[in-house]
């Protein structure tokens, strides 16, 4: 229900803020806890668009589009899909990761505000990622991360993320990790 | 650094780890292998206008490939001849001139010198800017594919292909002909740069072993290899190394099965529909090459999946490094629906994030980690599968070996890596055409 103080563009409110700071932080736990049918299940929309567009260097003044080069993205992901990655990952036969990779997300700088639709919210949160593997294996990623929130059954879900990851070439050997 | 007799032996079957390590083999690698072979730089499609370019790699070697205003392309050494400093610092996009930030020289899109500042005053008008042109790349097109050497005396690039220009015509060739989606993702791997090329070479035994997980869950035709559990070399398709290096497997009828349930259909559909045409323009083996499904590399870095559609450069950095860079193949004629079906399947199975992808990486980084140790490093690697089992076919170039389960086109490839580090000039390196006069 809209009323005067869910404007869309406005903050919310300091009761909604923690709201939302609780559902990106949880949601961070569940994915370092390997918890991804909870994730999935308990935290995503069925609508859900997920998306990490490739990064380009190009200069400031350039913004020729190249023949026939678009937006092309490392995730490009709708719930099924989505769901295709985390079955995988219950196979138990997912060679890379056993054993386990640890993942680390501290999510900050959350700035959220009524979104122009009613009731939902688009959220602005900046990440580090820090990945250890095996002895001494090391990748840390960074980025922001735009998301759109919706409540169903009374919970904050993740209608949509799209992630900017601040690196051109990705300094790791896979990202099979969720931002 | 041993003999390359030593290095590779047994008709390629042995090699020795070092190749995997040392710095000395890598250095004449760079020397004998990256500065003399045809490398893929871009595709036509990408720069299709006067002034388009894009910045790549040739081995560790910074490059430019530019389209030319006479709609030729050029490619150029990123790197000004006064001190040396790159001049072109972006991915790619559309320019007039490059610009030199340390002290202005201004260089034409087609690496010609056309401005110095301070031309009267400080060099008298004495400096001779037709001398100081960035290193030309040599740069010729394959049905769109461009690639670059900086030998001159290298033969064409379709002689180089060899008996494999006459494979990929099946997709390469079709009307309208193929074009690759970019930008390109880019990522690291710690290993080898022979690694992933070998892998995609003829690598088909770990597809059942190391992608399990991945077949188990896409539930696609080839869901039955998960754990080596059905396969059937008589009937299930082919390996091919051609003298070039180059080499490829193949899984009859399989172009579009490792796409999910939908994008399957809708690609199985428009390969039925061009199937006819390909056989028509081409014959009726080309059209069974265009329905299968490939794991295939272009020597020495150059690597795709024709079929899933995943088109890869491994590209070297130092003898334990590469940068892997990915594009998606598709057919220019494709509706664009289609193409965005294939593109986004690419990401999600050998993209930076793919569930395939992801298998591998760990599995190269340790072929090559592993040599570190001094005693480990001191024995040799065998890869022997089917040896002595390929066979001369009288219409198919190249050595062909049946099933898509075998070592061939692995050991075409370090043969024909001993004959390049062997310094041979090319006169002297094994042709397709040579093995046809067996026939």
């Amino acid at each position: 229900m809209s009323t005067n103080n869910q404007q869309a563009g406005q903050s919310v409110d300091q009761s909604t803020h923690f709201e939302v700071e609780r559902f990106l932080v949880q949601e961070a736990r569940a994915l370092d806890e390997e918890r991804f049918d909870d994730w999935l299940g308990g935290m995503l929309t069925k609508d859900i668009i997920y998306q990490l567009p490739t990064q380009e260097v190009r200069y400031r003044k350039d913004k020729k589009v190249l023949g026939n080069s678009q937006t092309t993205y490392l995730y490009n992901d709708n719930f099924g899909m989505l769901s295709m990655r985390v079955a995988r990952l219950d196979t138990g036969i997912v060679w890379a990761e056993d054993p386990r990779v640890r993942n680390r997300r501290i999510i900050s700088n959350i700035d959220a505000h009524w979104a122009d639709v009613d009731g939902e919210i688009e959220v602005r949160s900046a990440f580090v990622l820090f990945r250890s593997r095996m002895q001494r294996d090391q990748a840390t990623h960074y980025g922001i991360r735009m998301d759109r929130l919706r409540k169903e059954d009374g919970q904050w879900k993740l209608a949509s993320r799209v992630i900017t990851l601040d690196q051109r070439v990705v300094l790791d050997k896979n990202i099979h990790c969720f931002f | 650094m041993k003999s390359i007799n030593k290095l590779v032996q047994q008709d390629g079957a042995i090699q020795d780890r070092s190749i995997f390590w040392d710095e000395d083999i890598y250095q004449k690698e760079m020397e004998e292998i990256f500065a003399r072979c045809w490398l893929f730089l871009t595709h036509e499609s990408i720069i299709p206008d006067d002034g388009d370019y894009q910045a790549t790699t040739m081995g560790e070697d910074s490059v430019v490939v530019a389209r030319q205003n006479d709609g030729s392309i050029k490619a150029f050494v990123n790197s000004c001849t006064h001190r040396g400093n790159a001049v072109c610092f972006s991915d790619g996009g559309n320019a007039k001139a490059f610009t030199c930030p340390y002290h202005g020289w201004v260089f034409g899109m087609d690496g010609s010198l056309v401005d110095v500042p301070l031309e009267k005053q400080a060099y008298h008008n004495e400096i001779d800017k037709d001398a100081l042109h960035l290193k030309k790349v040599r740069v010729e097109s394959y049905k769109g594919f461009v690639f670059g050497t900086f030998d001159e005396d290298a033969p064409s690039l379709k002689d180089y292909l060899g008996g494999m220009a006459w494979y990929m015509d099946s997709f390469m060739d079709v009307p309208g002909g193929c074009e690759l989606i970019g930008p390109p993702m880019k990522s690291i791997l710690d290993c080898n740069w022979k690694n992933p090329t070998e892998n995609f070479i003829g690598d088909g035994y770990h597809v059942g072993w190391a992608h399990a997980s991945a077949l188990e869950i896409s539930g696609g035709p080839l869901a039955v290899a998960k754990g080596n559990a059905v396969y059937d070399a008589e009937t299930s398709g082919l390996q091919v190394t051609v003298p070039e290096g180059h080499g490829f497997g193949i899984i009859w009828e399989a172009a579009a099965a490792l796409h999910p349930g939908p994008v399957q259909e809708a690609y199985q559909k428009w390969i039925d529909e061009r199937s006819p045409v390909v056989r028509e323009k081409m014959d009726e083996h080309r059209e069974k090459f265009y329905r299968g499904h490939w794991d295939a590399a272009i020597f020495p870095n150059c690597s795709f999946l024709y079929g899933t559609n995943t088109f890869k450069m491994w590209q070297p950095r130092g003898p334990h490094s590469i940068e892997v860079f990915t594009w998606t193949l598709v057919e220019k004629e494709m509706p664009e629906e289609l193409k965005q079906m294939i593109h986004t399947d690419n990401m999600l199975t050998f993209g930076t994030a793919g569930i395939l992808e992801s298998d591998d990486g760990e599995n190269m980084e340790q072929c090559t980690q592993s040599n570190k140790g001094y005693s480990t490093r001191q024995g040799t690697l065998y890869i022997g599968m089917g040896q002595g089992h390929e066979y001369l076919d009288p219409e198919l170039p190249g050595l062909v070996s049946k099933g898509w389960v075998n070592e061939a086109p692995q050991r075409g490839m370090y043969r024909r890596w001993a004959e390049f580090m062997e310094g041979k000039p090319w006169s002297e390196l094994s042709t397709t055409a040579q093995l046809e006069q067996k026939k």
